[in-house]
């Protein structure tokens, strides 16, 4: 597993130019966080990926117009444990039958 | 106070254009009404990848911004073919398209597609405006983003309020983006490492792409190439860039290449790649590439970089200044011989051979053609066997006289394209060389030729097949020609009629002697010299190949030379 961090300049489309880097290629992302930084966004994604696609994935979302700057890394033990656990978890009905409230503060980044 | 269509059309005027492709539909409307008076001129093509292929035509023959428009659902899905073939050949573009009104979007209402969420993954930039306010600084940014770096295509895409809408407007904006974060190695640097794989290279080649010419650096190119005098090739789209008469030039390289170069491009120990991305027609099966070659990459775009394998050395940057900074460091570097090497990949038994099998009459055809063509001519060529046949026979020193849809092989491109450059340049002869597949995909847009007038020489290389499908269907699918015989052609002499446009025929018989009969030549000047839109029928034999060919999965060194 590699773990990516990506800062970027939260503009229409950048984080789904930054996701279809991955999906085009038919790569999962089981983890994705996108929050707030300053006065631009960071997305830590989490994907199972080669050498070769870490390269690639990077020149690409580097050739993004709002992409700054691209860290990948091996992941982290407890990501990789926690993106297990949310999708243990995740089995409630979607979308709802009703309205529901949120189980998580407002603010809490999404998780895919 | 100026609505917000006029200052569309006001900031496309800051931006230098003057003429656009498109098509009118309900949501464009505001704008389609604002043009009267405005500067610029629209040119209605009868469908909208018409439109944008002729913007695509102009952009690729002038280096400047196309621009495309249509209205939104429809409109929109038939540009998205034209913005996939602008982001694959790098083709500065930029496509307005009416959306459904700001209160109406996501209610799934008449004629609403979601085109930036359609094309993200190709383009380059692209906006939702959601405000009229924002429409001034989103046009100069898209422009920006069009034109620089390596170009691609840009989407604007206006909800019709925001064109009926007005505001106070002090004039258009200009887009200034904020620096870059990466960082990257120096020149000196990279050229130093440079330097160093080529003192220590046995057989180095060059490889040359679209880059150079898109970056304005042919004639930097050219010198640094006769320095290196090694043996050296081009893709597709770097037809024209090489001096064709230089003598370490082999051609065309790739799929359909030349055996020359596909052969030095297997064989090599070094490869300079100047602005070319490596793609699978020009690399054979990935694993089997060049073997024993070090890859030297210069390149203004590094999502381009290690695509098949990974590069010794990439040098980032607009080759109009890394090409110059790399020939000034070697004019002071002592430089192996390489005379052994070159007799070998530029030697005579290497040669091309005169064309051989069915093809012949074809090849003499266009050879005839091209021959007689004037020198700053435009070749348009659609995609198929024709375009391959062409693209071989091209011999032109004119860096932007050889234009096609390269990578994403866009059937239909070549007819309406040649629009955009007949428009761009009137006073050039532009040859569209189609086929009857391909002509057939956007052949209403004889209807735009025609009542504009211009002088476009349309070629249908006529074999009643699908042709290229077809050859891969005989040489690897046991000539099962499943779904490729189009044997029940219209008579396209009969379709010109209909469109007012003067059609001939020509048949094989009349090329088969070498060189031509008079008479046939007469036709030829005649066909080329008339300053009305002609078309030009060549009956091809229907099992005639393209060769040589690299069969998809084999390495360059196995390619196919003729029939078997």
């Amino acid at each position: 597993m590699h773990i990516f961090h990506i800062r970027y300049r939260n503009t229409q489309g950048t984080l789904m130019r930054i996701l279809t880097a991955a999906s085009r290629r038919g790569i999962d992302t089981p983890y994705v966080q996108a929050e707030p930084r300053g006065h631009e966004h960071k997305v830590t994604l989490l994907m199972e990926v080669n050498q070769k696609q870490v390269g690639q994935l990077s020149r690409d979302w580097y050739a993004i117009v709002d992409v700054l700057d691209v860290h990948p890394a091996i992941a982290v033990q407890e990501i990789a444990e926690h993106t297990r656990s949310a999708r243990d978890t995740a089995v409630t009905s979607h979308p709802p039958a009703s309205a529901i409230l949120p189980t998580e503060p407002a603010s809490h980044p999404a998780l895919a | 106070m100026r609505k917000g269509s006029q200052i569309v059309l006001d900031c496309l005027r800051a931006d230098g254009v003057d003429l656009v492709f498109g098509y009118p539909g309900g949501a464009i409307m505001p704008l389609y009404d604002a043009l009267d008076g405005s500067g610029v001129r629209h040119i209605l093509t009868r469908h909208e990848q018409g439109a944008v292929f002729a913007a695509e035509g102009y952009a690729r023959v002038t280096g400047k911004v196309g621009v495309a428009m249509a209205t939104s659902g429809p409109g929109a899905t038939n540009l998205v073919t034209g913005i996939a073939d602008a982001k694959m050949d790098s083709v500065p573009l930029v496509c307005i398209t009416g959306q459904v009104r700001s209160a109406l979007i996501g209610t799934d209402a008449f004629q609403e597609t979601d085109v930036f969420g359609l094309t993200l993954s190709m383009t380059k930039w692209s906006r939702l405006v959601k405000s009229i306010q924002e429409i001034p600084e989103v046009i100069a940014e898209g422009f920006y983003w069009a034109r620089s770096g390596r170009p691609g295509p840009v989407l604007i895409d206006i909800p019709t309020d925001m064109l009926k809408a007005s505001m106070p407007f002090d004039g258009p904006v200009q887009f200034v983006p904020q620096p870059s974060t990466q960082r990257r190695a120096t020149m000196s640097q990279c050229n130093e490492t440079a330097i160093a794989l080529l003192q220590q290279a046995r057989k180095p080649v060059v490889l040359v792409g679209a880059g150079a010419k898109l970056s304005g650096a042919v004639a930097q190119l050219r010198q640094l190439l006769d320095q290196l005098n090694i043996p050296t090739f081009a893709t597709v789209h770097g037809l024209g860039a090489v001096e064709p008469e230089a003598p370490y030039y082999l051609g065309m390289v790739g799929m359909h290449g030349t055996r020359a170069a596909n052969n030095a491009l297997h064989e090599n120990d070094l490869l300079l790649v100047f602005g070319a991305r490596l793609d699978d027609r020009v690399t054979g099966d990935p694993t089997r590439f060049a073997p024993e070659s070090k890859i030297v990459h210069f390149e203004i775009d590094p999502a381009q970089l290690d695509r098949v394998r990974p590069c010794e050395l990439a040098v980032i940057g607009d080759l109009a200044e890394t090409i110059p900074a790399f020939h000034a460091s070697l004019r002071h570097a002592p430089i192996p011989d390489w005379s052994g090497w070159r007799a070998i990949a530029c030697g005579p038994e290497r040669a091309e051979t005169d064309p051989r099998g069915l093809a012949q009459p074809t090849i003499r055809f266009l050879d005839e053609l091209f021959s007689r063509l004037p020198k700053k001519s435009v070749i348009v060529a659609d995609v198929g066997q024709h375009q391959m046949w062409a693209a071989q026979r091209y011999h032109s020193d004119a860096p932007r006289g050889f234009i096609t849809s390269g990578g994403l092989g866009a059937m239909g491109f070549a007819l309406p394209a040649a629009i955009g450059i007949q428009l761009a340049q009137p006073e050039t002869t532009v040859l569209c060389v189609s086929g009857d597949g391909g002509i057939q995909m956007n052949i209403q847009e004889l209807a735009t030729i025609r009542r504009l007038g211009l002088p476009i020489k349309t070629v249908i290389i006529d074999n009643k097949y699908l042709g290229m499908v077809r050859q891969w269907q005989q040489l690897f699918y046991q000539r099962n020609y499943a779904e490729t015989d189009l044997s029940d052609n219209p008579d396209f002499v009969e379709i010109a009629k209909a469109y007012r446009i003067l059609g001939q025929r020509i048949s094989e018989d009349a090329v088969r002697e070498y060189p031509v009969s008079q008479e046939t030549g007469d036709t030829l000047d005649r066909f080329l010299r008339s300053p009305e839109p002609e078309i030009l029928v060549f009956d091809c034999h229907p099992e005639a190949n393209v060769y040589p060919m690299v069969p998809a999965g084999a390495a360059l060194s196995e390619m196919l030379l003729e029939e078997e």
